[in-house]
């Protein structure tokens, strides 16, 4: 049933059509974020603070380059999770817990560097790999989880996966003001500093570059592991058509199990890159809901992983100009919150523009079409 | 001694009861809003702005302003999600989950404290700062219902709590009445169920979604209102901790029935009253945050459960739980 | 005095036209219903009587004409129009909500309630209609445990609970036992006595001719035939239905049927989807070279058996035996890895998924084997092949082989899941095929060339179990036909010989 707007001496008609363009979905894409920008600033202005500079201060963001380094970083967790929520969404499983499987993965990292500073595990040269190693594990297993409760009990996998993560960030907080709190802190709640080689780094580039790359190359594997290899292919039929799945030969569970095993694992090295890149230790305020704004940039990016880079660095964007414009103009952090669930919410009205293309057609015609 | 005394029963029930009415307002809202057939995931940023909302409007004009907005939140955000899901059908689990991140940041925003003496400044500019600076609000009055309040035991636990807490008992049962006795329930229990055919009866599906949800919606705000002003009213952002995603679940452990909802409400609320007092038993001094995951695993665990029971299979979510109606298709 | 006054028609239709693209679905129609009269609209599938209904009960506007209630000219434009009128349709597909009860289905959103539901007093009304009709279901008990002659009866106790003078009853024993549909006779002529009009629409001659009074034949959209039922009989009517003597039906061209049985099903019991057994005991085989047609009212079992064969059903108990090995606990994976090719209903829902491309709807089942694949990635060139291949083939419209699947019309759809299940496998080629309602919604030029296809499948050797509504489609089809009836087949026909009659009155009572 298309929906009516009367405008003057014009309709504007939504109907829903089989197929939109492309450009049609980037052009609306595009709009929705620069709505949300609008919105955003009303409701700036509204509470006291001035849009214009706001404004100012995020295109500042993205055209310094020092600022672009640290948006680099910040978007890194962000895109890698978001990756990962890609494969569980293709395949309908809602993993909404992608912030416990970064905090786990920061867990394990962290875990690795201390048995290595405090009992001489692990030489030097292997500790990032067996870090890696044991984030994806440990992100891997926090997901698999709810998804055998859901495979074999039929649990609701919103609300197990959401619960892991309160769980999942209260352990942490034991851990560190617990037994892994550094016994030359002072007191304060973090973990020991990580040695320089647990920290990722090349000579010859910038520690964002690096991890610019290191998102490219996740974001292409995950590409072609869902277009090209069989898992790839179960997963997005299981994600479409149960029925047609089963009617296929397909054994559900195992895809559900092994795609929530990837999803997992790449949140959990999120979680590694978090704690190693921006931080250098453990810390109760690991992520400030790097696994939640996943969710908005997988969704923004259309679940595609190429589309995920471009998405993930915007909103990487906006946390480093919520931070400078807590500095600039005392605005409480939460206001890019703000701004990243606005561009969600006009992303979503934009999946109802892009689902039914818009035509405009005249009032008064003699067309059947009334 | 002290310790001993708050480990009374009473005290226990009066902890369980205390706590159990945020678990209640939100969970009998939801109630509902999913008999209507709509999923409400942003529940969570609902208490959020709820309680955001009761902080600034309490300290500009009072209690009764304070819940009053609390109620107009909750059902302005869910109008926002019900036309989001019925009218433009878009898919009910991230629609909610977008609304809940914009409640987070919103009321953290504003829960701020130089955003929220902004806003006060321009509601009443009488206040004084000092006030609105402190991270808090006066807290709602007991009011414990005469003769009632001097039963042993009981008298404590049940009958000497504030008035939100006596109108969410009410809330409960009259919702019950609703459903179950009356010609709208049927017709919001049909609309749950099969809208299709409620349609071809004549029933006005597109207006019975829009108003259980926008109810809905305002009983999460009061769950938020309650929350701060009468439970725990020292302003911390992320106040609700994911009592709001508690609450679906709960509202699945209830069946969809707001008599069982009381009980696993009160249920809910005896877990996290039991958290606070077991520091105090000498017990996980060391480890509070295990105690803390104790909700939180539960939940879970309740899950598990149902699915076990055969009972899942006659007391079922209704029918059209979170699939989008269109008369066409 | 009054006695001799004429009665005054309930329902008067005059002169109606309803054209939809291609098809003139009601030419010229006019129907009358006299109160405390049970009409019987006659006529085969597509002959224009559900349209002509539809209209009267607001569905459908017509393109000219004029219907008139108690003699007042109306317009019907909707469903809840037609109900204020007073007219009720009890359709086929049950509007009912399940886990509600009896009662909360009848009176739901029904005017006379008042806002705080009397849940006594309605209970203790209900129980009083139900007695009247001699019908034994309680308002108390929930929906899903009914048996569909009951599920029926509730629909009954709706509209006459909102005052229906005028009752629709479409192809209502389709879904029900010969017993059922003798009470649902009895209920009828009661409506009658107590002055409502009931119109019966069904395409069944003897139905016709054992409860009605009057009887209107349509056919090809137009009212060839009005007359008393006790003034007609069943060689005037089959005559009028079909415009021929109901003679000889098309009979098939003998096929290569070998001894050897491809499948053999020995003692099978399956489990529907509401944990009752839906298979009771079935036992047959297919042999090569043979298409086995099994005909039966839907509901009896059929295509639980053919899922259960196909293996995407459990099996309770029994064994499926496929060239002599025993494959009743094989994956549906390993039956298509043995030579099995499985048309499920509604292929358009459950064998493609809209949302992907042909080209991947074509691998669905062959996205494992070589050459379509390499142990863990997938070759899309040779899929591309294979694509290409099949919608040539099989003559599948589609813009590319990139086009979603969702965009091809439903005939299209159907053809590809063929193609794709006769010459897709990779591994070998097809020596059983288990065809579920294969033509069903497809248009006459896209079911004979699956018939066609089937057809020769057989001449090549495959063994086929066919499953059909169609009984004329069995008929023209089939070496053998068996008749499933609760669960069980109950006899096996030579496909060359047998009557309609004979197998119609086994589907109907289980008993020849």
């Amino acid at each position: 049933m298309p929906l009516k707007l009367k405008i003057h001496n014009y309709y504007i008609v939504f109907e829903k059509r089989y197929e939109t363009g492309i450009l049609y979905k980037v052009l609306v894409t595009i709009i929705a974020v620069i709505a949300s920008f609008i919105i955003a600033g009303l409701i700036f202005l509204m509470l006291g603070f001035s849009p214009l500079e706001i404004y100012k201060m995020i295109i500042n963001t993205f055209t310094s380059v020092g600022l672009m380094h640290e948006t680099l970083l910040r978007s890194t967790p962000i895109i890698l999770a978001a990756l990962g929520l890609s494969i569980a969404f293709k395949m309908n499983f809602w993993n909404i817990g992608a912030e416990g499987q970064l905090y786990m993965g920061a867990f394990a990292a962290t875990g690795v560097v201390l048995l290595h500073v405090y009992y001489g595990m692990i030489s030097p040269d292997l500790l990032l790999l067996v870090m890696l190693l044991a984030s994806f594990i440990a992100g891997s297993a926090w997901c698999l989880f709810p998804a055998f409760l859901k495979t074999r009990l039929g649990a609701n996998e919103i609300i197990t996966t959401l619960m892991m993560n309160y769980i999942a960030i209260l352990f942490v907080n034991y851990l560190i003001f617990g037994p892994w709190r550094d016994p030359q802190g002072y007191g304060f709640p973090f973990s020991v500093n990580f040695p320089p080689y647990a920290r990722p780094s090349l000579p010859f580039m910038s520690v964002g570059t690096l991890m610019l790359t290191w998102s490219l190359v996740t974001a292409s594997l995950v590409f072609s592991m869902l277009k090209y290899t069989i898992p790839g292919f179960e997963i997005r039929v299981v994600g479409q058509n149960l029925e047609a799945a089963k009617y296929a030969g397909m054994n559900i569970s195992s895809t559900i199990m092994l795609g929530s095993l990837l999803s997992g694992g790449l949140s959990g090295i999120a979680g590694m890159v978090t704690v190693t890149t921006l931080i250098g230790r453990l810390t109760p305020d690991v992520s400030p809901g790097y696994g939640y704004m996943a969710i908005i940039v997988a969704y923004l990016a259309g679940l595609n992983p190429l589309l995920i880079i471009p998405a993930g660095i915007l909103f990487g964007g906006l946390l480093t100009a919520g931070d400078a414009m807590q500095y600039a103009l005392s605005m409480p952090k939460t206001g890019a919150q703000i701004l990243q669930a606005l561009i969600f919410l006009f992303t979503l009205l934009g999946e109802f523009v892009k689902r039914y293309g818009v035509t405009v057609v005249r009032s008064g015609g003699k067309d059947g079409r009334s | 001694m002290v310790a001993a005394e708050v480990l009374t029963l009473e005290a226990a029930i009066t902890g369980a009861v205390a706590a159990g009415t945020i678990y209640l307002l939100a969970a009998t809202g939801e109630v509902l809003t999913e008999r209507s057939g709509i999923l409400n995931l942003g529940l969570e940023g609902i208490m959020l702005m709820g309680a955001a909302a009761s902080f600034i409007f309490t300290l500009s004009f009072g209690h009764l302003a304070g819940i009053v907005a609390s109620m107009v939140v909750g059902a302005l955000m869910a109008l926002l999600l019900v036309f989001f899901v019925v009218t433009l059908r878009l898919n009910q689990v991230v629609t909610g989950l977008a609304l809940t991140m914009f409640g987070t940041g919103l009321s953290g925003f504003i829960g701020a404290p130089e955003v929220r003496r902004s806003i006060v400044k321009m509601l009443n500019p009488s206040v004084p700062e000092e006030i609105v600076l402190l991270n808090q609000a006066p807290r709602l009055p007991d009011a414990p219902i005469p003769v009632l309040k001097d039963l042993p035991i009981v008298g404590k636990a049940f009958f000497s709590h504030n008035l939100i807490v006596y109108a969410s008992l009410i809330f409960a049962v009259l919702l019950w009445v609703l459903l179950f006795r009356t010609k709208w329930g049927l017709s919001i229990r049909s609309v749950g169920e099969n809208p299709a055919m409620a349609d071809a009866l004549g029933v006005n599906v597109y207006r019975i979604r829009y108003l259980s949800t926008m109810i809905g919606g305002a009983l999460g705000g009061l769950s938020g209102a309650y929350l701060f002003l009468g439970y725990q009213p020292f302003w911390v952002e992320q106040i609700t901790r994911g009592r709001g995603f508690i609450a679906l679940a709960l509202v699945i452990l209830a069946a969809w029935s707001p008599l069982r909802a009381i009980l696993v409400a009160y249920l809910f609320g005896g877990i996290e009253a039991f958290q606070y007092r077991v520091p105090l038993l000498g017990l996980g001094a060391q480890t509070p945050q295990f105690v803390l995951m104790l909700p939180y695993a539960v939940t879970i665990l309740t899950l598990v459960i149902l699915s076990f029971s055969k009972v899942r299979r006659r007391i079922g979510a209704p029918a059209a739980l979170g699939l989008p109606y269109s008369r066409e298709e | 005095m009054e006695d001799t006054k004429e009665k005054q028609p309930l329902v008067e239709m005059i002169g109606i036209v309803k054209r939809f693209p291609g098809v003139v679905a009601n030419d010229e129609v006019n129907f009358t219903l006299m109160p405390g009269e049970v009409h019987a609209l006659l006529g085969e599938n597509g002959a224009g009587k559900t349209t002509l209904m539809n209209i009267l009960y607001g569905l459908y506007r017509p393109d000219r004409g004029t219907i008139k209630i108690m003699g007042r000219p109306v317009t019907i434009n909707s469903p809840s129009k037609a109900i204020k009128l007073g007219i009720g349709m009890v359709h086929q597909n049950f509007r009912l909500i399940p886990t509600h009860t009896v009662a909360e289905n009848v009176i739901l959103n029904a005017p006379n309630v008042g806002f705080f539901i009397d849940w006594q007093k309605i209970h203790e009304e209900l129980r009083q209609q139900i007695a009247k009709y001699g019908w034994r279901i309680s308002p108390e008990s929930r929906v899903w445990q009914l048996s569909a002659g009951e599920k029926q009866q509730v629909e009954i106790l709706k509209l006459l609970y909102r005052g229906s003078r005028i009752l629709i009853f479409d192809e209502p024993t389709s879904v029900l036992t010969p017993q059922e549909s003798k009470m649902l006779f009895t209920t009828m002529r009661k409506m009658a006595e107590e002055g409502k009009g009931v119109v019966l629409i069904t395409h069944k001659l003897d139905e016709a001719l054992s409860v009605s009074d009057r009887i209107t034949v349509m056919r090809k959209g137009r009212v060839v035939l009005v007359k008393p039922t006790s003034m007609t009989n069943r060689d005037e009517l089959a005559l009028a239905m079909i415009g021929r003597q109901e003679g000889a039906s098309l009979q098939p061209q003998p096929g290569p049927r070998t001894d050897r049985p491809v499948l053999s099903v020995i003692n099978l019991f399956v489990e529907g989807d509401k944990e009752e057994l839906a298979v009771k005991g079935a036992s047959l085989d297919v042999h090569r070279g043979e298409i086995l047609g099994i005909a039966g009212v839907s509901g009896n079992g059929q295509v639980e058996l053919a899922e259960a064969i196909a293996r995407v059903r459990k099996v309770k108990s029994g064994k499926i035996l496929l060239d002599g090995k025993d494959v009743t606990s094989f994956t549906p994976r390993q039956m298509y890895e043995n030579g099995v090719a499985y048309i499920p209903p509604e292929g358009a829902r459950t064998g493609v998924v809209s949302e992907l491309t042909v080209l991947e709807n074509a691998i669905l089942k062959s996205y494992r084997y070589s050459p379509i694949s390499n142990k863990l990635l997938i070759r899309w060139k040779e899929a591309a092949k294979l694509a290409g291949m099949l919608i040539e083939r099989y003559q599948v419209v589609a813009p590319s082989i990139n086009a979603k699947v969702k965009t091809l019309s439903g005939g299209n759809i159907q053809r590809l899941v063929l193609a794709r299940e006769l010459l897709g496998n990779m591994l070998t080629k097809p020596k059983l095929i288990i065809a579920v309602y294969p033509t069903s919604g497809l248009d006459i030029g896209a079911a004979e060339y699956v018939r066609a296809n089937l057809t020769s499948m057989r001449n090549e050797g495959a063994g086929i179990l066919l499953i059909s509504e169609d009984l004329d489609e069995l008929l023209r089809m089939s070496d053998r036909i068996a008749v499933m009836y609760e669960g069980r087949v109950v006899g096996i026909f030579d496909g060359y010989r047998a009557s309609k009659e004979e197998i119609g009155m086994l589907m109907a009572r289980g008993v020849g």
